[in-house]
């Protein structure tokens, strides 16, 4: 088992050093996708994860045009998650994307500061990031430049003023001011642990 | 002075107190109205495996006849606010079954900041069952016991409810701010 495991590994990395060298990509429906993309949007960092699914890097300030371009083939936008590097200072956006024609999935990764960030709105793409953009803003606090409707979503509004979801959000002390701090939970010493 | 006994322990529901207590007992209605994951224990409990209709139990949408509140699993403060509303709508004599550790002391989500930590806090609990998540088997014993405990008088939630509402409202109101129920169950109940 081990020897085939490592063989597998090998193989992997031999593939990627493969693809940094040269950045051409696999000759399969998901390989043309890409290549299709990035000759109309050259700023972009395209590649193949497995198949099926595929991976972009677009800086924040094109990321509209680029998220434009996309829906020419891609016809539904699943998801928008969003990853908060702390360290780095940044939010990082993941608009998920998914081709109904071509069943390929799509990640389309943007960074953007975490002071005042700020995103163009994908509404006029797909009407449906509407939600997904509340939801990203109630939780990450992040602005998306020409939706309508942003503002408390789901949360309480004391929940929504700290952007709960942030890593930087210290949910204990949160708990112990707004549930009480009366249960041996949370017993410093943990004689009385509970879980 | 035999015709003024017996009205008054009619009044009193003194002397037919066993025989309600019984009948109460054996005529469980429950509010069906999955809370958490608990819920997804309800099905298999009311269907052809664990058949709880046996025991004279039936899940009703209504709270305005029903008698137990199955709370299914964790709380968070928008549904306790559902949560409090419903229970205030169910006639006496009404009980309260928690499913789970969430209710007793926010289970696995101990430190989220959107679980309500000890539920009994803001409405009164008679049987708590432990476990994450309970079978349908320990949910059954829940059951069993607060028949009995209906039988013997011991479900007594309805009663500290009523005797302690200062206590209840004052934790209610804390977590959710004053005029919770103006600003938002207005919203979802007109006539409050
Ligand atoms: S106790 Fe477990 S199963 Fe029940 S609501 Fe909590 S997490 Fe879910």
């Amino acid at each position: 088992m081990a020897v085939n495991d490592n063989k597998v590994e090998n193989k992997v990395e031999t593939v990627e050093k493969a693809e940094e060298k040269k950045p051409e990509l696999p000759n399969t429906k998901e390989g043309r996708l890409v290549k299709e993309l990035l000759e109309k949007a050259p700023y972009a960092e395209g590649s193949v994860r497995r198949e099926k699914r595929i991976e972009f890097k677009v800086p924040a300030e094109r990321i509209h045009e680029f998220l434009e371009l996309a829906s020419e083939r891609f016809e539904m936008l699943m998801q928008i998650s969003v990853v908060d590097w702390l360290k780095e200072n940044q939010f990082e956006l993941v608009y998920q994307l998914w081709s109904v024609s071509e069943s390929v999935h799509a990640f389309v990764r943007t960074r953007v500061p975490r002071e005042n960030a700020e995103v163009p709105t994908a509404m006029d793409i797909w009407p449906v990031a509407e939600t997904y953009e509340r939801e990203a803003h109630e939780f990450f606090g992040i602005n998306f430049k020409g939706n309508p409707r942003l503002g408390p979503f789901i949360l309480e509004p004391r929940e929504y003023e700290k952007h709960p979801l942030r890593k930087d959000f210290n949910t204990l002390s949160y708990v112990k001011t707004i549930y009480g701090d009366d249960f041996d939970r949370y017993d410093e010493s943990k004689t009385n642990y509970v879980i | 002075m035999g015709e003024d006994f017996i009205s008054y322990e009619l009044k009193e529901f003194k002397l037919f107190e066993p025989l309600f207590r019984w009948a109460r007992k054996k005529s469980i209605w429950l509010v069906a109205f999955c809370t958490g994951c608990g819920g997804i224990e309800m099905p298999p409990l009311f269907t052809a495996r664990y058949d709880i209709e046996r025991f004279g139990m039936m899940p009703n949408p209504s709270p305005r006849m029903a008698d137990l509140f199955l709370i299914t699993g964790y709380v968070t403060p928008k549904t306790l606010k559902r949560i409090i509303i419903t229970y205030e709508m169910m006639p006496d004599p009404k009980y309260i079954l928690a499913h789970g550790s969430c209710p007793i002391n926010g289970g696995v989500y101990w430190d989220s900041y959107n679980v309500v930590k000890q539920l009994d806090k803001y409405i009164p609990i008679d049987v708590a069952i432990a476990g994450c998540m309970p079978r349908p088997e320990a949910v059954m014993d829940g059951i069993q016991e607060i028949m009995r405990k209906i039988e013997s008088g011991e479900a007594d939630g309805w009663k500290r409810y009523r005797e302690n509402y200062e206590w209840y409202r004052k934790n209610q109101d804390e977590l959710f701010g004053e005029g919770w129920r103006e600003k938002d169950a207005k919203r979802w109940l007109a006539w409050l």
